[in-house]
């Protein structure tokens, strides 16, 4: 019967279809060639820094070839898991400062400690990026940079609304924001302050600057405290600030889609929050007509207690050539390079080497996450993100959303 | 004893041919013999590994050390204790049926109207359908992203210049519902040229004389189908069905892109993602193997329903 014919035919191309998805494996780990996983942070905004360290390198190894792969913070550590079953680690990893507990926990890394003299400044390294590399008393994790998070803005639009002098409050944040408002209500589309609402990196600003925080310990036990009066105090001001200042469709948004210097560069806000290296992509158009502020709190004068980020630079424990990596790592990190890195817009990773930016100003006041080994399943699990949402869109009420995310985040942390 | 006597005289007399036979009857065994090892290597050998890795603990730690910690069933226990778990086989059942529905009954029309127009129109269509079926998916997510975004997607500008309401920057994936309504749309989309191309096939192979004759007896066209035409394609029909249950069931490419990692949570999981979530983001890998076994036995209950029909139908013609 010729309907088997058509049977057997659509079972050909389906197997076929199926059996189409290979996956590429890439190399062995080669002599005189060093693998390097940076982040693509790296490759948009300082790629002249890479390519400097990687000439040092070859200078000081000649015949040697550096091959940088630049990574997305999404999917990073799964494919860098894949390369642990694989024995086919890259020599050295840019690890998130929030990422490092888990994998030195485990042994994924090589101890730096005896290396700890090659590096420069490492007697000044910042404190908290500096803590983040360490486990047990030991050194695994090189400080690469820091960023605190500014406010980038239109200085025209705000000069032509008549506001001469950054403000100091987030109520004068919102007046004047409101002018800016109030001048171009005739454009389209234009929010004065664009905040992707599960930014939770930005959002947290407001729990800790009203006294709040996300988790504690007591009797060895993670307590989640998203729902103390502090904390629901910096939510219900945040969703406040949010509701005046911003794009009500983008309560669910996250920042990595729209990127909201790409709603900046299209002329559709006034002002972003987020790390100060933003002003690298706020487009030619407005290249001159842009300038930052630190983020005040609601305490007038004072700037709001803002999420220190940071990378660190690892060698993983399986690399065979951890000698070459420990030097690279030291040429990418030498003075010239931080201080490269902040003319870029980020904090070095040694005190002596901080000048007065804005940067570093914002950093003044700052927090971080839990160090917790289950840290990273908080983040990977959307919780803060979730509560956010739920808050924003009113699905739920600032103390609902607050306590289901404090309950979450304590029986996540506290697994085993 | 006469029986007895001739069958010692078959038996004798049948036994060097039974040897000839034996060397005869092993040689189709012989041929394929080299298939059934290489499949074996190809197939077995993870299923074997999964199966053992779903017995351990094995964590970043075991994965660094290479090594598995014996555990038993405990990685099943947990997971069937999970709520979440069931709350996620639920909305991927529901999920699935919906998918499996809308490609089928969308993929027949289609393949009806493809009989009815001309050679050329016709031609331009399973162009189209071609075009679709050759775009992968990651592809294809980036385009229903680029339509569908909310700051300037041409979706929301279409809808509010052809005045269907204010769609100005209207996000389109505020809830778990509406992303996987996006999902299913771009899911269907994207099985339907197979859908498309596979039912036509088959309606060519529907005896002309036979819907004529029912049209002669007054059948209208309805009655056609469902009493002519079903019957002669339901084989087609049925392997089309088992087929997008299990890619529908087991979908993540899609889903996984289209809602974004960071809008990823328990409530919108579908059985892929939680596999993946579970597996690999919070590396534990036991717990992931053991999720994927469970999956594999859902997936061919599911199906064996129209398995059985199919080696049914296979009997009778």
């Amino acid at each position: 019967m010729r309907l088997r014919v058509v049977v057997a035919a659509a079972l050909a191309v389906a197997l076929g279809a199926m059996a189409a998805t290979a996956g590429a494996s890439s190399g062995r780990a080669q002599a005189n060639k060093l693998t390097v996983w940076l982040q693509v942070d790296a490759q948009s905004g300082w790629p002249d820094v890479v390519a400097a360290a990687n000439q040092q390198f070859q200078q000081q190894n000649p015949g040697w070839t550096v091959d940088v792969q630049y990574q997305n913070w999404g999917d990073h550590l799964q494919k860098f898991d894949a390369t642990i079953a694989g024995n086919d680690t890259p020599d050295v990893i840019e690890m998130g400062n929030t990422e490092m507990t888990a994998y030195m926990a485990s042994g994924a890394f090589a101890d730096l400690t005896g290396s700890k003299g090659e590096f420069q400044n490492s007697g000044t390294w910042l404190a908290g990026l500096a803590k983040s590399g360490m486990y047990g008393g030991k050194l695994y994790g090189v400080p690469y940079y820091a960023g605190s998070r500014v406010v980038t803005y239109r200085s025209d639009l705000f000069k032509k609304a008549g506001i001469t002098s950054s403000p100091t409050s987030i109520a004068q944040l919102t007046a004047d924001l409101a002018k800016v408002a109030n001048m171009e209500k005739g454009v389209k589309g234009f929010t004065p302050m664009y905040l992707a609402g599960t930014d939770w990196y930005s959002a947290l600003d407001w729990v800790f600057d009203y006294g709040g925080s996300i988790a504690t310990t007591h009797a060895h036990k993670w307590v989640g405290t998203l729902d103390s009066p502090q904390s629901i105090a910096g939510l219900t001001a945040y969703k406040n600030f949010f509701d005046t200042v911003a794009q009500k469709s983008a309560a669910t948004l996250d920042e990595a889609n729209p990127a909201p210097y790409t709603v900046y560069s299209q002329g559709l806000t006034a002002a972003i929050l987020g790390p100060a290296w933003f002003s690298c992509c706020t487009g030619t158009k407005y290249k001159n007509v842009t300038a930052q502020f630190v983020m005040p709190s609601h305490t007038a004068g004072k700037p709001i207690p803002g999420f220190l980020g940071g990378s660190d630079l690892a060698v993983p424990a399986q690399s065979g050539q951890k000698a070459q990596a420990v030097q690279w790592i030291s040429d990418f990190t030498n003075t010239s390079n931080e201080q490269s890195l902040q003319a870029k817009g980020n904090i070095p990773n040694a005190t002596n080497l901080l000048a007065n930016t804005v940067n570093a100003r914002a950093a003044a006041r700052s927090w971080f996450v839990p160090q917790a080994k289950h840290w990273v399943d908080v983040e990977n699990g959307n919780i803060l993100r979730t509560m956010l949402a739920q808050i924003l869109t009113g699905k739920l009420s600032v103390a609902q959303a607050a306590s289901t995310a404090s309950a979450n985040i304590a029986y996540t942390l506290n697994q085993s | 004893m006469a029986t007895a006597a001739g069958t010692t005289t078959k038996w004798s007399r049948q036994r060097p041919l039974s040897m000839r036979r034996l060397g005869r009857g092993a040689v189709p065994y012989a041929l394929v013999a080299p298939v059934v090892v290489v499949m074996g290597a190809i197939l077995g050998y993870p299923l074997y590994s999964l199966v053992r890795l779903s017995l351990d603990r094995y964590g970043l730690f075991e994965l660094i050390q290479h090594k598995g910690v014996y555990i038993g069933l405990k990685n099943f226990g947990s997971v069937l204790h999970d709520s979440v778990f069931w709350h996620t086989l639920v909305r991927t059942i529901v999920f699935a049926a919906a998918n499996v529905g809308l490609t089928m009954v969308i993929g027949t029309l289609i393949a009806l109207l493809l009989v009815q127009i001309s050679t050329w129109v016709r031609l331009l269509v399973t162009a189209g359908l071609v075009l679709v079926w050759s775009m992968p998916p990651v592809v294809a997510v980036q385009v229903w992203n680029w339509m569908t975004n909310v700051q300037n997607g041409v979706l929301n500008y279409v809808l509010t210049e052809l005045h269907f309401g204010n769609y100005f920057q209207h996000n389109w994936y505020t809830s778990p519902f509406s992303q996987l309504s996006m999902v299913t749309t771009l899911i269907v989309w994207g099985a339907l040229p197979f859908v498309v191309i596979t039912v036509y096939a088959a309606l060519s192979q529907v005896p002309r004389e036979l819907v004529e004759a029912a049209e002669i007896d007054g059948a209208r066209s309805w009655r056609v189908f469902k009493d002519v035409t079903v019957p002669v394609i339901t084989p087609v029909l049925l392997i089309l069905t088992s087929l997008s249950i299990l890619w529908d069931f087991g979908v993540f490419t899609q889903p996984y892109l289209l809602i974004g990692q960071p809008h990823i949570t328990t409530g919108n999981y579908l059985m892929g993602i939680y596999l993946f979530e579970q597996g690999y983001v919070s590396a534990n890998f036991g717990r992931g193997a053991a999720i994927s076994i469970l999956m594999l036995v859902i997936v061919a209950a599911l199906s064996v329903v129209y398995v059985r029909r199919m080696i049914r139908i296979g009997e009778v013609t």
